[in-house]
């Protein structure tokens, strides 16, 4: 399990996320829904040692500590958007890269396998550069990366961003499919909709405070795009 | 005729392999640091030095200076790589001034330790003269070149195959994204720096045995390693290899046609050539990134 406590972060005198406490439950997903500007990627970017915080990171009641890299080599592994997939090196080169740390080496060709069975589309383009992917391809090279590294935790930066819907719908079918794995994941979604179709468990984060946190299954949609837009000044 | 002009692109391919090693060495950094290291040449040069150095005192053949030449270039990279790490702002100008300035204390330092003479191999089994047909070659061109070419090939290899390699592709490409998939980028800069010095021992050994060195060798080096990068972009190594051998065919005709004097000079008006006429650089149409 993941967990924040008093998390505080930002950029330099700027303090974005105020005394955040979250709880992430192993084997489940969490959504993190809010509007622009609200301090999710700010979160997420905490989360994997990008920027600095105050406050405290446990992973299963210890405390994260170290840069981005020492904590993607513990199992905390970020998939950011689609468009940060190296470009020039292959979809093939793509994925290895993803097993980068020293734990996730070995047996690289059945890693591989397991995740051209994921996604399929993948394995055809092995040998493209992903620069010249669609987004949606992009995005599932990113996804397929971050697989790669085994992670204890999976952080989603927005999935759905800059894709058509059609194809959202298919990147959703595979976080689907990777919860039902038992995948931990923690999923960061402005499309409020489709966040609570796959979540377990929501938090509301509207200028950088948490404003609600539910199991998804009692989450009143009307409710939430209420506090969502702030509208009838509710949890302000 | 036609035979000079057959000899001169010949030697021009054999020092052009050569010229790559070094273009090669400057492209590694730049793409992992984004920036370029103005004493590269020199580095190539204080390698050329150790191998006189070492036949010059021993007698034994200049390519037995490889594992001092690789010493001496390892060490002063890192100290090089330790001096622009603590560039904190505007590290792509800052940089250029301080390897700028690096490079022209190490060629004084070999200037005070060696004097100005000019300095080749006395070396009779690497000047034999080898003919192919028409044209001839020093045992030693053919030797570099081989060398070059296998040392290409290993860094071909290392770059596609090895996770150290991959990784170095990888900061080059998105130094954010490669963060996240648990590469430390500081180390990753220093392997490519000491691999980057690596090609410049062997580039120096190398040059040492088929070309005439004396101190001012170094920044003229590092000219035409920049020349060629921007003919040939960074990132091929075929690319870099044609943008290399171009550079030499293009001086050793103009060494045969015109002067020797003239050398330097017909690089340069290749270079804005190639500027003004396809200023993606030769292998250009797909030039990405930014």
């Amino acid at each position: 399990m993941l967990e924040t406590r008093n998390l505080s972060a930002g950029y330099g005198a700027i303090t974005v996320l105020w005394d955040v406490n979250l709880k992430f439950r192993s084997g489940a997903l969490t959504a993190i829904v809010g509007p622009n500007g609200a301090g999710k990627t700010t979160l997420l970017r905490a989360l994997t040692g990008l920027i600095p915080h105050t406050g405290a990171i446990l992973l299963d009641g210890a405390p994260l500590k170290g840069k981005t890299w020492d904590l993607a080599a513990q199992g905390v592994v970020m998939v950011p958007e689609g468009r940060l997939v190296f470009r020039d090196m292959t979809v093939e080169e793509n994925l290895c890269l993803g097993a980068y740390p020293e734990r996730c080496r070995g047996d690289l060709s059945a890693n591989l396998e397991r995740m051209y069975s994921f996604f399929p589309r993948l394995k055809e383009r092995r040998s493209q550069l992903a620069g010249s992917l669609s987004g949606g391809e992009a995005q599932m090279v990113a996804m397929g990366r971050g697989l790669m590294a085994q992670p204890r935790i999976l952080l989603i930066d927005e999935p759905s961003l800059g894709l058509a819907p059609v194809i959202v719908n298919e990147v959703f079918d595979i976080i689907r499919r990777l919860k039902a794995e038992g995948t931990t994941i923690v999923l960061i979604e402005q499309n409020t909709r489709i966040a609570l179709s796959v979540a377990d468990d929501v938090h509301l984060i509207r200028t950088g405070k948490v404003v609600m946190s539910e199991p998804a299954a009692s989450v009143d949609l009307d409710r939430l795009h209420d506090l969502y837009f702030a509208r009838e000044g509710q949890g302000a | 005729m036609t035979e000079l002009i057959l000899q001169a692109l010949f030697s021009g391919v054999l020092i052009g392999s050569v010229y790559a090693l070094v273009a090669l060495g400057l492209a590694l950094a730049f793409g992992a640091m984004r920036i370029i290291n103005l004493a590269h040449g020199e580095l190539v040069l204080l390698a050329a030095y150790m191998a006189y150095l070492v036949e010059s005192r021993t007698g034994l053949e200049p390519y037995a200076a490889i594992p001092l030449a690789l010493a001496v270039v390892s060490a002063v990279s890192i100290a090089l790589f330790m001096l622009v790490n603590m560039i904190r702002d505007h590290r792509e100008l800052n940089s250029l001034i301080l390897t700028f300035a690096i490079g022209i204390i190490l060629t004084n330092a070999i200037l005070l330790a060696f004097a100005s003479d000019m300095r080749t191999t006395t070396s009779a089994f690497l000047q034999d003269a080898v003919s192919f047909g028409d044209v001839y070659a020093m045992r030693g061109e053919i030797i570099a070149f081989a060398l070059s070419l296998v040392l290409m090939g290993l860094l071909w290899w290392w770059l596609k195959a090895s996770w150290y390699g991959r990784a170095v592709r990888a900061v080059s490409s998105n130094r954010g994204a490669a963060m996240l998939m648990g590469i430390n980028p500081t180390r990753i800069e220093t392997v490519s720096f000491l691999v980057a010095g690596a090609l410049a021992s062997f580039a120096g050994v190398a040059l040492y045995t088929m070309s005439v060195v004396q101190p001012a060798v170094g920044h003229a080096l590092t000219v035409k390693a920049f020349i060629i990068t921007v003919l040939a972009g960074v990132g091929s190594i075929p690319g870099v290899f044609l943008g290399a051998v171009l550079l030499g065919v293009t001086e050793a005709l103009t060494v045969t046609l015109a002067s020797s004097a003239l050398q330097e000079l017909a690089g340069m008006v290749l270079f804005l050539m190639v500027l003004f006429l396809m200023p993606n650089g030769l292998f250009g149409a797909r030039a990405r990134r930014g």
